[in-house]
């Protein structure tokens, strides 16, 4: 496609900064010096997948390739996508808007469950055949990696490689690989069975899975001397990890706009409903100094006035207070703020809320995620009621004047107290505010409540929970507004629909591939955007497909039942997983990983918190 | 501190970059080229930027202006221009940078070059040389007047199936070349085809260059 053909449909569809590549740091390479040629997709619109981390890291990795020239897709809007259709453009990469159906590669990162209609139509719009029995050695090889895929059965017919955990080495193994079969002529499937061989590296298609009567499965068999269970991928010395000395710096305005400095991978908590916690096991830090210079070479390289501190729970990192230090001493001067999402506010001294204040002030928020100190033991959410107001009372002194509290709601043995309890913990916040001595005059206080719903999750203690069904996440959802009594409280929840496909996604089996195929062929795509779902739809798929959703989503599951992603091996054992369930029930809580090795299995790593000299 | 007037052109992809996001843009750009430049100083600090009549999306731009301060008088205009060019990206080149010598408020006139997919030279020439073209405006606040499109022509030629036209510009009274095609394709009965607009040059209200 010529530029001239090219730049004029641009201008008739919205953003068209989306398509046009050219960004700053972006990656263009002479095509007749490459050998692999790696289209990396994200199931979603540009602003949402220019955010994501994980694939600025590996984009500039295999870039710093010579060989290979990795290259971004994004699934393009309506608008653009009618374009496309209508003028039998194929899906093509931004930097060379070449078609990817050319590429030897076509990489999916799956970060929610809701993408995966997303990833049918991108397939569908690259002209490549959506299930990987309808390829042959002439289609690319389609890969796949992210949290999702740690249960990918859903969408194991429709990709070739699945990368387990972290993909910065695994990733070029099986390009290199790839490269050496492509060179003596191999087969694809002979390239599949050998990249089977390699520690992280899971092809769906060697693998057969029966059933038994009652819709459990019975066998999960490797064929084809594929290895019986996939251990997934880390890497082990943060500080010896690659890492983006440059970040595309995109033209229009995408949803994380700045410097994301990636500080360490893991959680220490074990939250139990919370698949990161346990996924991305054992906790692996990057040293201050590495941080610290990361983020300044990536300021250098981008213009960004703004650096994030990215981890799953940021006040945890041991060096916290020196990181700060260091960061502040060149920010300042360098017209650079800092953003410190994910705080915890057990850990939220004087000292550190002194040290942010010098930082733009954005909102204070918490996720106490229970209502009740009960069921706070039960998810293992180590937060007290007192911590929290203590914390607030803090924060209302030093000048703030609103609150966001994250909570869940049909968490497993929850009842109506626990709701309450969310509405009466927002209540004595309110209270709290109005009760201080010198509350700054002529100022109110806001309270905004967000609850999301529960969803049961691969790897997680709660993986054998039924999930509640719609009509009490809805029942729920109304006794909870009915408890809330004040203005100053502003609530708002997650639609159950959503909730309850997404529930029924994340512990499917491979029998989802003809209701995610059929759904996909009624119209659904980007189902994480509320103006597009559509459950109706969806439900129509089940039908038409003979497949019961609440099989998946709210039935209760026994420990001793072969779950779909009994195969694949995340560090963390079963045992310990039913260990944590056991106690969840017994409404007890576990130290973290600081306080108290629990035993969850990711030691075998020999990496990591678990190593940390105390 | 010092006023650096800088001159740029923005081309291919930057095409697609709007006015709003320009200014992200090259903040950025600013700040990677370790240029010593002003920051305002209120509660939200930010590169200090003026840029003269903003380019719509779409068009190509080769006469851009940007002022911006800087903090040391000793950081000569073509330190500044290196170091902007050791920033750019393939679609955006800088030219020159100046002392600025008129002050914003005496931009006039914009000239603007359209090629078009096909063109009835006549027929515009026609319709371009009435004694007075109204149409519609939307204002601001979309509020719809009614204008003389033909006042705010300083002058125009064609040739082939290119138009060069001049227009009023600047803060007090701007046309947008669109308008003008668009009332042609309206008033004309002309069925609407693609064209190409590229801003060449912004004039003082005498009609020289802007510098």
């Amino acid at each position: 496609m010529d530029t001239k053909t090219f730049e004029k449909l641009l201008l008739s569809v919205q953003k068209p900064g989306r398509y046009s590549g050219g960004e700053i740091n972006s990656v263009i390479k002479d095509k007749s010096k490459i050998d692999v040629r790696f289209a990396f997709c994200f199931p979603d619109t540009y602003e949402i997948g220019m955010s994501h981390l994980g694939m600025k890291i590996l984009y500039s990795l295999f870039n710093s390739r010579e060989d290979i020239w990795c290259e971004r897709v994004f699934a393009p809007w309506e608008d653009f996508e009618k374009v496309m259709r209508e003028n039998n453009i194929p899906l093509f990469a931004l930097e060379s808007r070449d078609p990817i159906k050319d590429f030897d590669f076509i990489g999916f990162t799956l970060q929610y469950e809701m993408a995966y209609t997303n990833m049918l139509n991108m397939l569908n719009l690259a002209g490549v055949p959506l299930r990987s029995c309808g390829r042959d050695d002439s289609h690319p090889i389609i890969v796949a990696g992210g949290p999702c895929v740690c249960n990918p059965e859903p969408i194991a017919d429709f990709v070739d490689i699945i990368f387990l955990g972290e993909g910065e080495e695994v990733d070029l193994e099986v390009i290199d690989l790839y490269k050496e079969y492509k060179n003596c002529g191999k087969s694809k499937q002979e390239f599949l069975e050998a990249a089977a061989k390699i520690e992280g590296v899971y092809v769906p298609s060697l693998y057969n899975i029966e059933y038994n009567n009652d819709g459990t499965i019975s066998k999960i068999e490797s064929l084809k001397s594929a290895p019986k269970t996939i251990r997934k991928r880390i890497i082990k010395d943060m500080d010896q990890a690659y890492y983006p000395d440059k970040f595309i710096v995109p033209f229009i305005e995408i949803v994380h706009d700045r410097v994301v400095q990636e500080v360490f991978r893991g959680c220490i908590r074990g939250c139990r409903f919370c698949q990161a916690g346990f996924i991305y096991r054992p906790v692996r830090e990057k040293s201050s100094d590495t941080v610290n210079s990361q983020a300044k070479c990536l300021c250098e390289n981008t213009g960004y006035d703004e650096i994030s501190l990215s981890s799953l729970s940021t006040s945890d990192y041991r060096e916290i207070e020196p990181l700060l230090n260091k960061l502040l001493s060149w920010t300042d001067k360098s017209h650079i703020s800092l953003a410190l999402p994910s705080l915890r506010i057990d850990n939220f001294s004087d000292e550190m809320l002194e040290k942010i204040k010098h930082i733009r002030k954005s909102g204070l928020t918490f996720a106490p995620e229970a209502g009740t100190q009960r069921l706070r033991d039960v998810i293992n959410k180590n937060v007290t009621e007192e911590e929290i107001l203590t914390t607030c009372a803090t924060a209302f002194a030093g000048g703030y004047t609103s609150v966001k509290l994250y909570f869940m709601l049909g968490l497993p043995t929850e009842t109506d107290e626990d709701l309450k309890g969310i509405a009466d913990l927002g209540q004595k916040i309110v209270n709290l505010y109005y009760n201080m001595p010198n509350k700054p005059k002529g100022k109110s206080v806001s309270v905004s409540i967000s609850v999301s719903t529960f969803v049961p999750k691969p790897f997680t203690p709660f993986q054998f929970e039924p999930q509640i069904t719609e009509d009490e996440i809805r029942r729920r959802q109304e006794y909870l507004k009915s408890c809330i009594t004040t203005k100053k409280i502003s609530l708002s929840y997650h639609d159950s629909a959503t909730s309850f496909l997404e529930g029924v996604l994340a512990r499917g089996d491979r029998r989802l591939a003809n209701v995610i195929e059929k759904a996909y062929s009624l119209g659904c795509k980007f189902d994480s955007w509320t103006e597009y779902f559509s459950l109706e739809k969806w439900l129509e798929a089940f039908e038409s497909c003979g497949v019961d959703p609440a099989f998946y989503a709210n039935r209760k599951r026994e420990f001793s039942e072969i779950s779909p992603w009994e195969h694949l091996d995340y560090g963390v054992t079963k045992e310990f997983l039913i260990r944590e369930n056991e106690t969840a029930h017994s409404e007890k809580t576990t130290p973290n990983c600081r306080e108290k090795c629990a035993g969850c299995g990711a030691s075998c790593y020999g990496e990591g918190v678990c190593f940390e000299k105390r | 501190m010092r006023n650096v007037r800088i001159f740029y052109k923005k081309k291919g992809a930057m095409k697609f970059v709007s006015h709003l996001d320009m200014n992200r843009f090259m903040a950025r750009l600013i700040a990677k080229s370790k240029i010593p430049v002003w920051y305002t100083e209120g509660f939200n600090q930010h590169i200090y930027m003026n840029f003269a009549v903003p380019l719509s999306l779409g068009f190509e731009g080769l006469y851009e202006i940007l002022d911006i301060k800087l903090i040391d008088d000793n950081f000569s205009n073509e330190e500044c221009l290196n170091s902007l060019k050791s920033v750019a990206t393939k679609d955006i080149e800088f030219f020159a940078t100046k002392e600025p010598r008129l002050n914003m408020k005496e931009i006039g006139f914009a000239e603007f070059e359209l090629e078009f997919d096909e063109l009835d030279a006549e027929k515009l020439n026609a319709f371009l040389s009435q004694e007075s073209i109204f149409c519609e405006k939307k204002g601001k606040k979309g509020k719809v007047k009614e204008i003389d499109l033909i006042p705010k022509i300083k002058e125009y030629s064609i040739t082939e199936n290119k138009l060069k036209i001049c227009l009023v510009a600047g803060s007090e009274d701007n046309l947008n070349p669109s308008l003008v095609i668009e009332t042609y394709f309206a008033q004309t009965e002309t069925p609407p085809c693609f064209y190409s607009v590229s801003r060449t040059q912004i004039l003082t209200k005498n009609g020289e260059l802007f510098t």
